[in-house]
């Protein structure tokens, strides 16, 4: 059974996400601040860690980047009440597989943690939203093109992803397998953490995301 | 020197259309009538350096005095109440070559005091404007002490001042009688400057912390007034009501609202453009009928007919897709690409027969069709019963 691990300095959201996943996920543990949380991943070592992007002592951000260079084993879902672009992309460019914003329903929590364990990413439409609006419009960037631009394909399955619609209704609705939606959403995921992009920075910079 | 002259019309060619050249006193920037004022404000220029304007020819022969007195008989019964806009360094420099060029013309004539009471005037009239100047930046603005242009322009002021009286004193007798005076005004000066200067400096600062002090106060009030306003309430509301789609809807309105207010003003996006319509009509949509509608675009266009076209076409939709699909949430999608702009409206609800259902709904012919094939766009239906409906809005991107 995944083995996952919590970390929200809300008690009472904490508590609601337990309930929801119990049934679920073999959960292994929570914490209420950075510091915990970071000790108690290393010696827990979960296989999912859900992880808040607003706390005190340095947020989600802390965490990853010091569980990373320990456990690089360990994969991280963003949950968050913030959907700002700033906060999503620093989450994802830090190392998390998925972003999702904690109004999602129980059911499609359980599917993203599911997808995460298994190596997959996870995009919600607002996500998909932002990364089409960073990678878009492309022009070629001369170093590393292969890097910084989308396929058609992958635009494509992003757009039906911004769109509302489930992996599995976009594998239909492009006539592809839910395995190649998965290998393209994880392709732009890689994409979105490795680019130097030009122009990802310069659209960073425009939101005010350093 | 007032606006009938050739030279000033010239040099206010360039003030924008809205601000109407117009001669009138001034209600608030008054000393005497408001003259000054009033012409600082027409001008764009802070009234300080029309009065130094009007005080540096009055010493050059009292034609500043004259003119006044036309200006004030010229104004009878004209009051403005607006004040001048901030100054822009090249509405001064335009002044001031205006001045040089009457001052000139004066003296050619004859009409003149002599050199040495012009320059000097000039000196400490221009000085004292410098020094007073409310115009430019603030003497101290939040969050930072004066600031370093500020206390540069206060200490050229005073300089050009002190100068002024100096040159003044120097050449009404012999130099050699004044010299003495000169030294023991500077050295009072300085003496003043030494002993005051460090309590002037920590007043400034002071003024700053309580200036920085007040605008956090203010800020603290605005963000309470606003939680009571829409959080408070709507928590209130939610505690009253025991539907839990009702609960959901206003959980949701009031989170979209806080965020436009806690990080719409930093985003960066045009304030009246597709972006910021659509989601207005995503926010109202589920306000009418208690559906979550999620949102998402890319890009953004300003408003044009067209696209308030898309928009209306779009807010159709998703009233339809919340109304009839029983679906539990509503998604709009919309992203302004190279060959136009593109909006989705999707629901996952029970869907319907295009063929059967569009003949006789004037709402998806009329609203959402024809107005866009009136715009030069297309809409497209896209529906099955039991897959649920996706309206596709395409405009096309305007021939340059």
């Amino acid at each position: 059974m995944t083995g996952i691990f919590l970390v929200d300095d809300h008690e009472l959201f904490l508590t609601g996400v337990k309930t929801e996943l119990g049934p679920h996920f073999d959960v292994l543990g929570s914490a209420g601040d950075v510091d915990a949380a970071i000790d108690s991943i290393r010696s827990l070592r979960p296989d999912v860690v859900l992880v808040d992007v607003h706390m005190p002592g340095g947020g989600g951000l802390a965490i990853l980047a010091n569980v990373a260079e320990t456990n690089p084993e360990v994969r991280f879902l963003a949950l968050s009440v913030s959907d700002s672009p700033e906060d999503v992309i620093a989450m994802i460019r830090a190392g998390a597989r998925g972003y999702v914003t904690k109004s999602i329903s129980p059911a499609e929590l359980v599917d993203a943690v599911k997808r995460v364990a298994a190596g997959d990413a996870v995009f919600s439409p607002r996500l998909a939203g932002f990364v089409l609006d960073a990678f878009g419009r492309s022009v070629p960037v001369p170093q590393d093109p292969e890097l910084d631009l989308l396929t058609p394909r992958e635009q494509e399955v992003l757009r039906q992803i911004a769109r509302g619609y489930a992996y599995k209704q976009v594998a239909r609705r492009l006539s592809i397998s839910v395995k190649t939606v998965e290998t393209h959403v994880s392709s732009v995921l890689r994409k979105l953490q490795l680019s130097s992009r030009h122009e990802l920075a310069r659209w960073a910079t425009d939101r005010r995301i350093v | 020197m007032a606006i009938s002259d050739p030279k000033a019309a010239a040099a206010s060619a360039e003030v924008p259309a809205r601000r109407r050249l117009r001669l009138a006193r001034s209600h608030d920037e008054r000393v005497f009538a408001g003259l000054a004022g009033g012409i600082g404000t027409t001008l764009g220029i802070g009234p300080i350096w029309v009065r130094a304007a009007f005080v540096t020819l009055t010493a050059a022969g009292g034609t500043g005095l004259v003119l006044y007195l036309l200006g004030w008989a010229a104004t009878l019964g004209a009051t403005t109440t607006e004040v001048a806009a901030p100054a822009e360094p090249r509405r001064k420099l335009g002044l001031g070559l205006m001045l040089a060029g009457v001052m000139l013309a004066l003296r050619a004539t004859g009409i003149w005091f002599g050199d040495a009471v012009s320059a000097s005037v000039v000196l400490v009239a221009f000085g004292t404007a410098a020094v007073w100047d409310r115009s430019g930046p603030a003497l101290a603005t939040a969050g930072r002490p004066a600031s370093m242009p500020t206390r540069a322009r206060i200490a050229v002021g005073l300089f050009l001042m002190v100068g002024g009286v100096v040159a003044f004193f120097g050449s009404v007798d012999a130099l050699a009688d004044i010299t003495p005076v000169v030294v023991a005004v500077a050295a009072t000066a300085g003496g003043t400057l030494l002993v005051f200067g460090p309590w002037l400096w920590r007043m400034t600062d002071d003024l700053t912390m309580e200036r920085r002090e007040r605008i956090r106060t203010q800020e603290r009030a605005e963000i309470s007034a606003h939680l009571h306003d829409s959080v408070l309430q709507t928590l209130a509301l939610i505690q009253r009501s025991d539907d839990p789609r009702r609960m959901v809807t206003l959980a949701r309105g009031q989170e979209r609202e806080l965020r436009t207010w806690l990080y719409g003003r930093a985003d960066g996006r045009e304030p009246d453009g597709l972006r910021s319509a659509l989601e207005s009509v995503a926010a109202r949509t589920e306000q009418l009928h208690d559906v979550p509608v999620e949102i998402v675009v890319v890009g953004d266009v300003p408003t044009t007919d067209a696209i308030r076209a898309v928009v209306q076409a779009a807010a159709e939709a998703a009233g339809n897709a919340a109304r009839h699909s029983g679906a539990s949430k509503v998604s709009i999608f919309a992203e302004v690409g190279p060959d136009g702009v593109d909006v989705f409206v999707t629901d996952q609800g029970k869907g319907f027969v295009v063929a059967d259902v569009a003949e006789d709904r004037r709402g998806v012919r009329e609203s959402i069709v024809a107005r866009m094939v009136r715009h030069a766009g297309e809409a497209t239906v896209t529906s099955s019963p039991g897959e649920g409906t996706e309206v596709h809005l395409h405009l096309p991107r305007e021939p340059r």
